[in-house]
């Protein structure tokens, strides 16, 4: 499935901001089930300095800094991204989970030593006996992780409340699961740190997913949002996603931008300024399908 | 063990120079060896020391005491709420080294400071020691100080490490092992250079019969090589610190001004070009290298901790940009993990192919199945360190546990985390370390049980090791051996030479291969800020002092004022006038009478709790100079210190004794005259010393303005004594005598105070220093237009030249002078529109605010 994404960030500023510096992960990344077409990022006002490059992970990362006095900041990313389905995966055929969980311990080839950068607790990812315990009821001894883990996907799904504006990106992955509410980015924490906390890898992945109408009424232009979910690693399975938000595996209607530890390393845009007083962001994202 | 007499064999007759000490012979003594003879190396030092005479000890400790006290050498107790400065506790009996086993521990220092900047190189690089299996993953993406977006940040010469430190100790067999490594940003050598100054000024003979090794060619050979690294010509290098309140504070500043750099912190800074800018009173400076005091991951809140408030926006990108080198490199305190220990040996046949020179403490990471089980099996006697927890800045990290000392409840729990995140965690032999002489309160020496720390710079020709280091001794028991780390009582560590020593020194040497002279260039902001206020506070202090003065004496002399109730009114409303005490408090002091009148004065002199107090104005001289330490001189500092304590020391509580408080006042008049006599004789005219009297010049036109108003204001001040006072305050009687040799008149003396150029107490004579200073400092030339402040200054001035002074003291309603009442508000108002604009022309440093999107707020649909 071939979409054009179009994803606006505009600040605003009650005062002029002197200076600031942003640091955005808005470029879809090429991954195995998707190639990035077309990808173009507008900024007005112009910035004074832009480098273009990827980050440790490999995800397209741009370093902006804006050095005119401005009043707002618009950030326009166009991208044109072909996405595959996974296709079906036999989830219980998957190796048992302590066996991928030994193979982290003793990497032996360059894929499992890539993925020991996700398996270990990280700033936004926090571990805790209460997340092991979580994570074991799903995990029972010599399970196929896979199946584990779409029965942990399942779990969050059903057990947690989607709620918005209760918690924010520095919510804690304890806070989260002890409150059973979240938006999509907490779920993707909690279920990070679950499968971490066994040994395992697994991704904080930044994205988009296509969404559709109610019945009978039009797609509304720019209603569409960012979204996260998670990835795992499983030898011979490479890596499979999980959508604990929507109780899935993510098929061809998820577009990835970027991913890495949590959202502090692949956080859409995220800057700093100096002056501007108090400030107001609008987002829309625009997910349109092609063919 | 032997007898003490038995164990000295120096010549007959000798003084047996440790009569009483006797080390336990179960550990190995740096002084005594186990046949109970003294050391052939501590012979000579003991023998001098034995010969000082007792006054001569007692002359030694309290001169250092003094030192200590007097360069204000402080630590903050990490984890201490308050931030409390506490004193710094050197024992002058020295550690003594001898030369070759020196050379051992220099070479097993190098080559282990190579080892993990090499390290450091591969993490940080290509990683080919994770490929190749020689270091398991999670050492690495398991420790929160592998920051991924420094990864593949290229170094000049592949130097990430430029100055580090080792915690070494001595085993009972008499070797050395490394406790601990520190890469982050080592702290405490500069406390071991304070220490050696105190020391070898202390014991002066001793010092200089000993032939000790000097340090302070360390610095100039890490400097020079630091600067070295600069892409540009003529480098700017600054210190970045956390600011004061935090551990070592006192170090920033002192290392900082040893080294020349400018201290600075986060706010002080700013990336622009990618090119990191310091912003000073002349607009933004490139720097071009960065000494870093902050955490690396604190250092840029873009891309790393976004909730930092200590670091500098884009430094990560600048130093990716090759455009500033920061020391250590961002990302180094991977290295000093502990949970390397174990893998060390490997490496060091690996990267350098030689065999590890100086073994670390037995240790075994519980990331690996065997060594965790190993750990396991033997929690009731090893110590475990949860190696993913910073390391404090003298002691150890937090999360440690001695396995003997935890409940069957904690060692279940420890075991669990264990168990659970093994990667986290390492066991270690506890280590049985060395004893040597501790001297602290003056009587007998006893044994103690040390550790030493050593630094180790990158310089031109590899690495260097300081000779000497920072020696830490305890009296706790062994079994509490690893708590050592946190003692805060500390030893200059002298080693000795065969060869002539190099008497180089940074801080007496006037010249030397540094560039001290950017100092007065570069004056930052923040710092130009903290000047202005202490001229301000140094000048208020001043004026207060002299004023509690004139009224204690009008109080306790002859003059009948205690006579008249009306005359001990007018001087309670001057105190209110002058905002030294509450209406409410003055009302009830006139209705007290003269006891009560003594008391509030004994409040505004000693209270603590009195908002315009002296007290609490000292409180803000010692402030703000903490903050400008660097700037001032080392004997300006010093009576800045006896100002400040002056109170603090000698104040008799809530009750007034009155001969106490003048001589006490007297005192403080003289420090003060010493502080304005160093300020304009011995500071440079840069941008600093204009700040520093741009301060003093305008809060004495306020503070002379106020008392004019309020003492000549209204009524008959010629005849009711008010205006001999004002004369008296205002530093003035023996001017207006010799000029006018007559009983003082009204309209001479606001002439002499207000308009007479020539009276350097005069308001027209600041406003002349004002306008001065203003023309020297660097403004937009570009502007054709007369700046606001050249504005306001201008039409001061000209308002007092054409001031009719005849006018000025007439009574117009009442007994009230209005032109006069009108004049010194505006004066006032003046004052404090300036110094307003000078804010904000000079001094603005505001720290960047944070956006991040998106956030989720609504349900997706």
């Amino acid at each position: 499935m071939i979409y054009d994404v179009n994803h606006r960030t505009r600040f605003e500023y009650a005062q002029a901001v002197s200076i600031s510096h942003h640091v955005l992960h808005l470029s879809p990344r090429t991954a195995p089930r998707q190639k990035c077409l077309s990808a173009a990022i507008v900024v007005d006002p112009a910035p004074t300095v832009r480098k273009d490059g990827r980050d440790f992970y490999g995800n397209p990362i741009t370093h902006l800094t804006v050095q005119e006095p401005h009043a707002k900041l618009l950030v326009h990313s166009r991208a044109r991204v072909d996405v595959t389905g996974p296709g079906p995966i036999d989830l219980e055929a998957s190796r048992p989970w302590e066996e991928v969980a030994g193979l982290l311990l003793g990497p032996t080839d360059a894929e499992a030593l890539e993925a020991c950068r996700f398996a270990f607790a990280s700033p936004y990812v926090g571990i805790d006996d209460a997340v092991h315990d979580f994570a074991v009821a799903s995990f029972t001894p010599g399970r196929p992780l896979l199946a584990a883990a779409m029965e942990m996907t399942n779990r969050i799904y059903n057990g947690f409340e989607y709620r918005g504006g209760v918690t924010d990106v520095s919510t804690p992955v304890a806070q989260v699961l002890s409150s059973r509410t979240g938006v999509c980015q907490d779920f993707a924490h909690l279920q990070v740190a679950c499968l971490r906390s066994l040994g395992l890898a697994a991704r904080y992945v930044s994205g988009y997913l296509l969404t559709h109408p109610a019945a009978g009424q039009e797609k509304l232009v720019g209603a569409d949002e960012s979204h996260a979910w998670i990835s795992v690693w499983c030898p011979v399975n490479g890596w499979v996603d999980f959508d604990p938000t929507n109780n899935c595996i993510p098929g061809d209607e998820h577009i990835v931008l970027a991913w890495g530890r949590d959202y502090g390393d692949v956080s859409p845009i995220n800057g700093f300024m100096v002056g501007g007083g108090s400030h107001a962001i609008s987002v829309s994202v625009d997910v349109a399908p092609q063919a | 063990m032997s007898s003490t007499r038995a164990r000295y064999s120096a010549v007959d007759g000798a003084i047996d120079p440790l009569p009483d000490y006797a080390p336990s012979g179960g550990e190995f003594d740096e002084v005594i060896a186990p046949d109970g003879s003294v050391r052939p190396h501590w012979r000579e030092f003991l023998d001098g020391f034995a010969a000082l005479p007792e006054a001569e000890r007692d002359r030694a400790r309290g001169m250092a005491a003094r030192l200590l006290r007097e360069n204000s050498v402080t630590y903050v107790a990490q984890g201490d709420p308050e931030h409390r400065d506490r004193p710094w506790q050197l024992d002058l009996f020295p550690l003594l080294i001898e030369p070759s086993e020196w050379k051992a521990i220099e070479a097993g220092l190098i080559q282990r400071a190579d080892l993990l900047n090499r390290i450091l190189g591969d993490l940080y690089g290509p990683q080919t020691l994770l490929k190749a299996g020689k270091l398991p993953p999670s050492l690495v993406f398991g420790n929160p100080q592998f920051l991924n977006p420094c990864h593949g940040i290229a170094v000049p010469q592949n130097v990430h490490l430029h100055l580090l430190a080792f915690d070494i100790a001595r085993a009972p067999d008499g070797r050395w092992w490394v406790l601990s490594d520190r890469t982050q940003a080592p702290s405490g050598a500069g406390y071991a250079l304070e220490n050696r100054l105190v020391a070898s000024n202390s014991l002066p003979g001793l010092f200089a019969a000993s032939n000790v090794q000097r340090l302070a060619s360390f610095f100039a050979r890490f400097s020079e090589h630091f600067l070295s690294l600069s892409r540009h010509d003529d480098p700017l290098a600054v210190l970045l610190s956390p600011g004061p309140g935090r551990t070592t504070y006192f170090e920033h500043a002192y290392l900082a001004r040893y080294l020349g750099y400018s201290v600075v912190e986060g706010s002080d800074l700013t990336v622009r070009d990618d090119r990191l800018f310091l912003k000073t009173i002349d607009g933004l400076k490139p720097v071009d290298l960065v000494m870093r005091r902050v955490e690396s991951e604190y250092c840029d809140p873009l891309e790393l901790r976004t909730d930092s408030l200590l670091g500098v926006p884009g430094l990560v990108q600048a130093a990716r940009t090759g455009q500033v080198v920061v020391a250590n490199a961002l990302g180094s305190g991977l290295v000093e993990s502990d949970a390397f220990l174990s893998f060390l040996p490997g490496l060091c046949r690996h990267l350098l192919d030689e065999e590890l020179k100086m073994p670390g403490v037995a240790s075994w990471w519980c990331g690996q199945p065997q060594e965790r089980a190993y750990v396991l099996d033997n929690l009731d006697r090893l110590i475990v360190r949860n190696v993913t927890m910073p390391k404090t800045i003298l002691g150890p990290g937090q999360d440690r546990f001695i396995g003997a000392e935890l409940s069957a409840a904690e060692r279940e729990a420890l075991r669990g985390r264990i168990g659970r995140e093994g990667h986290k965690f390492i066991g270690q032999e506890p280590v049985a370390l060395s004893t040597t002489p501790v001297w602290l309160d003056g009587q007998g020496l006893r044994p103690a049980h040390m550790t030493l720390r050593v630094y180790v710079a990158a310089t031109a020709d590899g690495y260097k090791v300081m000779p000497g280091g920072l020696t830490r001794v305890s009296e706790a028991s062994i079994s509490q051996a690893p708590l050592l780390e946190q003692s805060n009582i500390s030893k200059d560590s002298w080693v000795l030479s065969d060869e002539p020593v190099d008497t180089f020194s940074l801080l007496t040497a006037p010249h030397n291969a540094l560039r001290l002279r950017r100092g007065s260039r570069d004056l930052p902001s923040r710092t130009a800020d903290n000047l202005f206020w202490l001229g301000r506070y140094a000048e208020r202090c001043e004026g207060t002092v002299r004023l509690l003065r004139s009224l204690l004496t009008r109080l306790h002399g002859e003059s009948d004022l205690a006579a008249h109730p009306v005359a001990l009114d007018r001087l309670v409303k001057l105190l209110v006038a002058q905002e030294h005490l509450s209406q409410r408090r003055a009302r009830q002091a006139v209705a007290g009478g003269m006891g009560a009148v003594e008391a509030a004065l004994g409040r505004v002199l000693f209270g603590r709790d009195t908002p315009d107090g002296l007290v609490s104005i000292l409180g803000n001289v010692r402030r703000t100079a903490n903050l400008v330490r660097e700037r001032l001189s080392e004997d300006t500092w010093q009576i800045l210190m006896e100002l400040v304590e002056t109170v603090e020391v000698s104040g008799p509580g809530d009750s007034l004794n009155v001969d106490e408080a003048l001589q006490l006042l007297d005192r403080m008049i003289r420090n003060q005259a010493a502080l304005n006599g160093m300020i304009m004789e011995n500071m440079t005219r840069a941008y600093s010393w204009r700040f520093l009297d741009l301060g003093r010049r305008l809060e004495r036109i306020r503070h002379m303005v106020r008392l004019i108003r309020n003492l000549a204001g209204r009524g008959d001040p010629e005849a009711t004594g008010s205006l001999g006072l004002l004369l008296e305050l205002a530093d003035s009687t023996m001017t207006y005598r010799t000029r006018y040799k007559a009983v003082p008149r009204l309209v001479a003396a606001l002439d002499l105070l207000m308009a007479d150029e020539t009276n350097p107490r005069s308001v027209l004579f600041q406003l002349n220093a004002f306008e001065t200073h203003m023309s020297e400092l660097p403004s937009d030339s570009s502007e054709a237009i007369i700046s606001p402040i050249q504005r306001i200054a201008t039409e001061l001035h000209a308002t007092l030249r054409l001031a009719d002074m005849e006018a000025l003291a007439g009574q117009s309603r009442r007994d009230k002078r209005e032109k006069l009442e009108r004049l010194t508000h505006k004066l006032e108002e003046g004052v404090k529109e300036l110094a307003d604009l000078i804010a904000r022309t000079y001094f603005s440093h505001s720290m960047p605010q944070h956006v991040s999107g998106p956030q989720w707020v609504e349900m997706p649909s």
